[in-house]
Order: C-alpha cells, then sequence, then structure tokens
C-alpha cells in the first residue's frame, strides 16, 4: 500500500530536516490517518512567537486526494475559521498535486498567515476587520496569538481577557452600553454580529441600530 | 407548434462567441438527423362533427371548429422564412451528441493549422484551455504568441529539452508512491518522473473535470497522445468529452442537454434570436432529440403544451411546495368504491374493473363506469363545492388538490404508456414474424403509441393552466369541453393499444390510424385553447 509507506517517508524527512522547523507526529502509533503538524508563526506577523498546531487526516486515496488539514490551535485570520478552525486555502482543494507532502502543505499554511488572502474569506467577520482597520486586526491578531498559541504552555498566557478586546472591540464602545444594563456577553454578540469595532460618540444612527439588535 | 430541421443552415447569425459549426461540410451528421419530423400520414379523416355534437350549445361547437381549422396549419410547413403561416417564429436547430460536437471541433482543426503552425494535439490543448473558443484564443495569439503557450502549459520559461514519454528503468523510485523497483516511468520534456501507475492513478482523477492534465510538479500539459500512451488507446477521449461538457454548461444559450433519462443528445440552436420572441406569444421552443423526445429548449421540461413556460415553472414549484404531503398518497393506491379493496394501476386505460367485486369505475373521479363511455368524461370538470362555503384557503387548496390529482395521474399513466412502448416493440416483432407482414405496415402501431403519450402530456400540462384560469370566463369553458373530449379520445386509443392478438391488430389497423389521428387534432385543439386562454390573460398563473 503505497500511502502507508509514503506517509512513513514523510515523517523520516522531516524528523531529518530539524532547519524546516515544521513538525509532524502520528496521533496515534498504529494508525497512519491521523496526525498533528505544528509551525512557528511567521516573524513580523503578529502570529510570530506562536506555535500553531494543525489537526491532519489523510485519505485512503492519498496522495492522489489532498489530507484534510484544520487549525487545533485558535487563529485569528481572514482564511481560518474562528470557530472551527476550517482553512480556505486552494492546495488543500482542487490545486492538490499528488507531489505536495504534508511538510510542503504545512510550510504553504505558514505562508498563508503570512500573507491573508482577505477576498477569498473562510471567516467573513475576521475578513471585514482585516479590510477595515488593520492595526485593530493586528492586535488582536496578536493577542490571539498569545492567548491561544503561546511557545511554553506554563507562561503568562492564561491571563484573563475581557470578550472585547479579544475581538478587537473598542471597550469604551462597549461601556458604553454595559452602562444602560446589558451584559457583556450579549453587547459583544450584538457588536460582532453588526461587525463593528468602534463607533464615534455622536453617531446616533449606529447606536440606534446596536440599540434595536440589542432588544430584539 | 411548427418547426423546422434546417440543416446545413447558415450559423453566421450566431452572436457573441457561440461556435460557428459547418454543417454544410458534414453529411454525415446531415444524413443522421435527416428523418427527425413526424407527422403521420393517416389514412382517413375522423368526423369530428359526431363528437362534438354532444353539445349543444352552438358557440361551443363553432369554436371547436374554429380551433379545428387551425390546427390544419399548425404542422411543420416548408417555408424558409423566419415565421410559419401563424406568426409562430421558426426554431432552427440540430441534434448532436459530445462526440460530434468533439468531431466538428477536430474537423476545423485543418483550417486553423496553416495559422499557429502547431500540431493538431498541441491546438487541441490550446482550444480546450480556451474553452473551445476560436476567436479568443485567436486574439490571444495574435497578441502574444509565447504567452499563449505558456498559459497552456506547452512551453515553460526555461528551455528543456529532456526525452519525452513512457521510459523504462530496472529500478526506479517512484517520489508519489515512494515504491522502489519500477520499472515503467512517463516523463515531460521538464524532466519530472514518476512511475506510470501513479500517472494511471492521477489522470482517472482528473478526467471529470475535463480541463487540461497538467505534469504532476509543474505546469506543463499532457497531450492527448500522452494520456493514451499511460492509459492505452482513446482514454483522452472521455477526457475531451468532460471537457466539451464544460463547453456546453458555458453555452447554455445555445445549447441544452436532452432531459431525459439516458439520452445523450445535445440540442444547438442556431437562430438564437427567435427564442425570445416565443414568452410575448405564450408558446415555449419545443424541440424534438434524435430519440424523438421532445421537449423544451427553454426551461428543460418536457412538453408542456398548453402551458407556457411560465405556467409550468410555477406549477412545479406550487407541486414541490405541496408534494410532501398529497404525493405518496395520491400515487400509490386507490380503493374500491364498492367493496374497499386496495387497487393499484399498473397500465392501461382509466376504465378499471375491480378484480374482487368486480365493479366498474373510473379511476380518475371514483365513480360508476356508467355514463363515462359516451365519449364525453365529467370527470375532468372541476365542480365547485358551494354547500360548504368554507374559507376561501381550503376552497383553493381543494382546488389545487383536485388538479393536482388530475396532473399526476395523467403522469404516471404517461410513465406506462412509455413502458407499453416497449410491449408494443415486442408486437410488431411478432407481427412481422407470425403474420409475414412487412416493417413499415406496422409503423401505426409506434406511431399510435407516440400519440398516446403526446395526447397524455398534452392533457397532463392541460391541468395547471385550466387551475390558474378564470372558472368564469366563457373560454374557460370550452377550454375544459376541450379537455373532456382528449381524455375520451386518449382512453379510446389507450384502450385500443391493450389488444393483444396479432391478428385482431391488423385488423383493427384503420380504427388505430384514426384514433391516433383523432388525439392529435384534439391535442392540439387543446393547445391551442390554452394558448389563447394565456394570450387573453384569463389564465394568469399566480403565487
Amino acid at each position: 500500500m503505497s500511502r502507508a509507506k509514503r506517509v512513513m517517508k514523510e515523517l523520516q524527512g522531516i524528523k531529518d530536516d530539524p532547519e524546516a522547523k515544521v513538525d509532524l507526529q502520528l496521533v496515534n502509533e498504529n494508525d497512519i490517518h491521523l496526525l498533528k503538524g505544528s509551525f512557528l508563526g511567521p516573524p513580523g506577523t503578529p502570529y510570530q512567537n506562536g506555535k500553531f498546531v494543525v489537526d491532519i487526516e489523510v485519505p485512503m486515496e492519498y496522495p492522489f486526494k489532498p489530507p484534510k488539514m484544520k487549525f487545533d490551535t485558535k487563529v485569528y485570520h481572514p482564511n481560518v475559521s474562528s470557530v472551527t478552525g476550517a482553512i480556505c486555502l486552494d492546495i488543500l482543494k482542487n490545486a492538490w498535486s499528488p507531489v505536495i507532502t504534508l511538510k510542503s502543505a504545512l510550510i504553504s499554511l505558514q505562508a498563508l498567515l503570512q500573507s491573508p488572502e482577505p477576498n477569498d474569506p473562510q471567516d467573513a467577520e475576521v475578513a471585514q476587520h482585516y479590510i477595515r482597520d488593520r492595526e485593530s486586526f493586528n492586535n488582536t491578531a496578536a493577542l490571539w496569538t498569545k492567548m491561544y498559541a503561546p511557545m511554553n504552555s506554563d507562561s503568562d498566557s492564561q491571563q484573563i481577557v475581557d470578550q472585547a478586546s479579544l475581538y478587537g472591540i473598542d471597550s469604551g464602545l462597549v461601556n458604553q452600553f454595559v452602562s444602560q444594563g446589558f451584559t457583556e456577553e450579549k453587547i459583544v454578540e450584538v457588536l460582532r454580529r453588526l461587525g463593528i469595532k468602534s463607533m464615534d460618540s455622536n453617531d446616533n444612527e449606529t447606536a440606534n441600530k446596536i440599540l434595536e439588535e440589542l432588544l430584539r | 407548434m411548427g418547426y423546422t430541421d434546417t440543416l446545413g443552415a447558415d450559423t453566421d447569425e450566431d452572436d457573441d462567441e457561440s461556435l460557428d459549426l459547418d454543417f454544410e461540410s458534414d453529411s454525415d451528421v446531415v444524413d443522421d438527423l435527416d428523418d427527425q419530423s413526424f407527422s403521420p400520414d393517416c389514412g382517413s379523416d375522423v368526423n369530428d362533427s359526431s363528437d362534438t355534437s354532444s353539445f349543444g350549445n352552438d358557440v361551443t361547437r363553432s369554436t371547436f371548429l374554429e380551433y379545428d381549422s387551425k390546427m390544419d396549419n399548425f404542422n411543420p410547413s416548408s417555408g424558409d422564412g423566419t415565421y410559419d403561416s401563424d406568426g409562430i417564429p421558426k426554431l432552427q436547430y440540430n441534434c448532436l451528441t459530445t462526440d460530434q460536437i468533439y468531431g466538428l471541433m477536430v474537423a476545423r482543426l485543418d483550417r486553423i493549422q496553416p495559422i499557429f503552425q502547431l500540431s493538431h494535439g498541441d491546438i487541441i490543448v490550446m482550444l480546450q484551455k480556451y474553452a473551445w473558443s476560436e476567436e479568443r484564443l485567436l486574439e490571444d495569439w495574435t497578441e502574444d504568441q509565447e504567452n499563449v503557450l505558456i498559459a497552456c502549459g506547452l512551453k515553460v520559461e526555461k528551455v528543456l529539452d529532456g526525452p519525452r514519454g513512457i521510459q523504462t528503468h530496472s529500478d526506479f523510485l517512484c517520489h508519489i508512491c515512494c515504491e522502489s523497483n519500477k520499472q515503467k516511468t512517463f516523463r515531460l520534456e521538464c524532466g519530472h518522473e514518476y512511475c506510470v501507475e501513479c500517472y494511471e492513478h492521477y489522470i482517472k482523477d482528473k478526467v471529470p473535470e475535463g480541463k487540461i492534465i497538467t505534469c504532476m510538479s509543474c505546469s506543463l500539459a499532457l497531450k492527448n497522445s500522452d494520456i493514451d500512451d499511460i492509459l492505452g488507446d482513446s482514454s483522452s477521449l472521455t477526457l475531451m468529452k468532460s471537457s466539451i461538457k464544460g463547453f456546453i454548461q458555458k453555452h447554455s444559450k445555445h445549447y441544452r442537454w436532452c432531459p431525459f433519462v439516458d439520452c445523450n443528445c445535445i440540442i444547438q440552436i442556431s437562430n438564437i434570436s427567435s427564442l425570445a420572441e416565443f414568452p410575448r406569444l405564450h408558446l415555449s421552443p419545443y424541440v424534438v432529440c434524435e430519440n424523438q423526445h421532445r421537449f423544451c429548449f427553454k426551461c428543460g421540461l418536457e412538453v408542456h403544451a398548453p402551458g407556457d413556460c411560465h405556467v409550468a415553472e410555477q406549477w412545479v414549484k406550487l407541486a414541490q411546495l405541496e408534494c410532501a404531503n398529497l404525493n405518496w398518497v395520491l400515487k400509490n393506491t386507490k380503493e374500491c368504491p364498492k367493496c374497499g379493496v386496495n387497487i393499484e394501476k399498473n397500465g392501461g386505460c382509466n376504465h378499471m374493473t375491480c378484480q374482487s367485486c368486480g365493479y366498474q369505475f373510473c379511476w380518475i373521479c371514483e365513480q360508476c363506469w356508467t355514463g363515462h363511455g359516451g365519449g364525453f368524461y365529467e370527470c375532468t370538470h372541476f365542480k365547485k363545492d358551494d354547500k360548504q362555503g368554507s374559507a376561501d384557503t381550503k376552497n383553493s387548496l381543494r382546488k389545487y388538490t383536485f388538479y393536482y390529482k388530475l396532473f399526476s395521474e395523467h403522469e404516471n399513466s404517461v410513465k406506462l404508456d412509455w413502458t407499453l412502448g416497449l410491449t408494443v416493440e415486442q408486437k410488431v416483432k411478432a407481427l412481422q414474424e407470425n403474420m409475414g407482414i412487412s416493417w413499415i405496415e406496422t409503423q401505426f402501431l409506434s406511431e399510435s403509441i407516440r400519440a398516446l403519450i403526446d395526447g397524455r402530456t398534452v392533457l397532463k400540462w392541460s391541468f395547471p393552466v385550466a387551475y390558474y384560469a378564470d372558472p368564469s370566463h366563457n373560454l374557460t369553458k370550452i377550454f375544459v369541453d376541450n379537455q373532456a373530449l382528449l381524455v375520451s379520445a386518449v382512453e379510446d386509443l389507450s384502450k385500443l393499444l391493450q389488444i393483444k392478438e396479432p391478428q385482431n391488430i391488423i385488423d383493427k389497423k384503420l380504427e388505430f390510424y384514426n384514433r391516433a389521428r383523432f388525439v392529435q387534432t384534439r391535442g392540439k385543439a387543446l393547445a391551442g385553447c390554452g394558448r389563447d386562454l394565456l394570450c387573453k390573460g384569463i389564465c394568469v398563473p399566480f403565487k
């Protein structure tokens, strides 16, 4: 069976090349169809100093069909679902070719973190954030990296971060509605749904829209 | 509806990037399609007046005659204009298969080959890339040849000069399957070499997509000859067919697949501008494929006269909405009105005789058969039940249920008639063998079955029209009466086709002709009447 031989060879290839800083492990020693891969966040991006783990499922038809990959680590990125970790990348779908290896696919994921493709988003909310306010997006992505993808799990990452900053929402805006008697959870949920991160204090129209949603 | 098969038609007036297939040069196709239209030449005329006389109403009767006289003009006429004598636009179309379309594409290669100075295999790859549009390919080609070659995978940027094709080794390690000891491999000029087994697997996966298959490692394209070398003789044809399928989907304005199960015909309309005129006239552009399947080019449904495409669309939508609760109950069985035993109708006419108690009843209205025989079917009239005076919604659902029931009864009957058509073929064979009758003389049987199916289809689609029509209008009443006449004509013919003994069939040959002809005339009359309802705004499909 060529699939087993190929996967074993790919595992060996990654072990022989520690320079690539890509890791690949079988989840279960006796089962070659489930693996976990990981790589480091590319430097110079909000993902730097993060370690990202990817769940990999190798189908029976591998290498003629692409492996199924999704992020196990939560990532704030336009082409990755912030809820499920599903990835939107062409080489994992129609652009797959049998010469692509699990290692090269993981490196492609690393490159995807480096250069997002907001016009072909997996997570529309995140993509909107990326397009509208890059600085705020970068802050949120960096916060997620620190929260969910720490290099050493025992660091101070487990600090409690409030909901608003986790989604890059202006805390002043949230407090404005908290003072009106709504829970923070509900406000963040509504603001995320409306795609609003911050608001001009004189913008009554938007304020009414938010209020309307909150009261629904 | 009139149409002509204008083969060898001038397709030059095609707009946008339609395929300009030259039929004049392809006599094979023309021969195949020559006898597409059929208009049975019937022995004698049927006297309508005996049937219409059952109506005392003079107005009704004269209108019938008016429709009947119109009908004579409905036959395909032989004029060359874009309209026939009734002002109905003529469709010019061809019936093709993917093989034929590909054949025509290949036949054109010789003509364009001098422009490119490349091999046929290379040009096919380029056409495939450009979705078989010569115009776009030529446009880009004149602009930048180099770019086109690279985009099509016929060239890569660096100069390559390796051997191409199947290679033999004594011990080759394939990087795809990671197996060693491989002897047969395949490579292109790029030098990426993998074992033939992996390439087989790879190509088989890619073929259904119909796109250019490239080297597994780079963008260099595999030509048809390479694919044939790897997978065996003429495997590339499957890829070409998939590619043509993509082409047809892209050009759905000009091409449509025959919607009938297992039919691979494609209809190509050449005078596409005339299509736009059909909706205005409340007509639909019906076409006939090589296998005698008639369907609507616009909506892809079977022939739905007298309804136009809008009626059909609304009806289908409504049916989908309501079907969940109705379909199952209505479709399967009925209880005998007298003894209550469950009866499944598995063929034949609607005159049912209960096997258990012998009660004779009409399958449609479940009333005693007495009163049905006289050529006039009461049961297609929807009787408004005024007694209940219940809410409008309830009544409209009842009205819908009533018409849907009729619609689905006739739909089932059409299906059963298709199976009957198969047994008729056996009968024809039996006639030829047992009675020594020539094939041509047995054709009345298959013509009758075709008339029966067509008649039933018209009937079936007349119920949506009746459903949407204003019931108080006089013309609607005429329409309903026309329906009743067609029902009786269809049932008579259906009964006739149940005869099994060969001698009996031959004896009744004339009756077959007459009844079939009568079904056709009545069907056309009903279609004409339905069209009138639509044109005059009496039948308006609502949402």
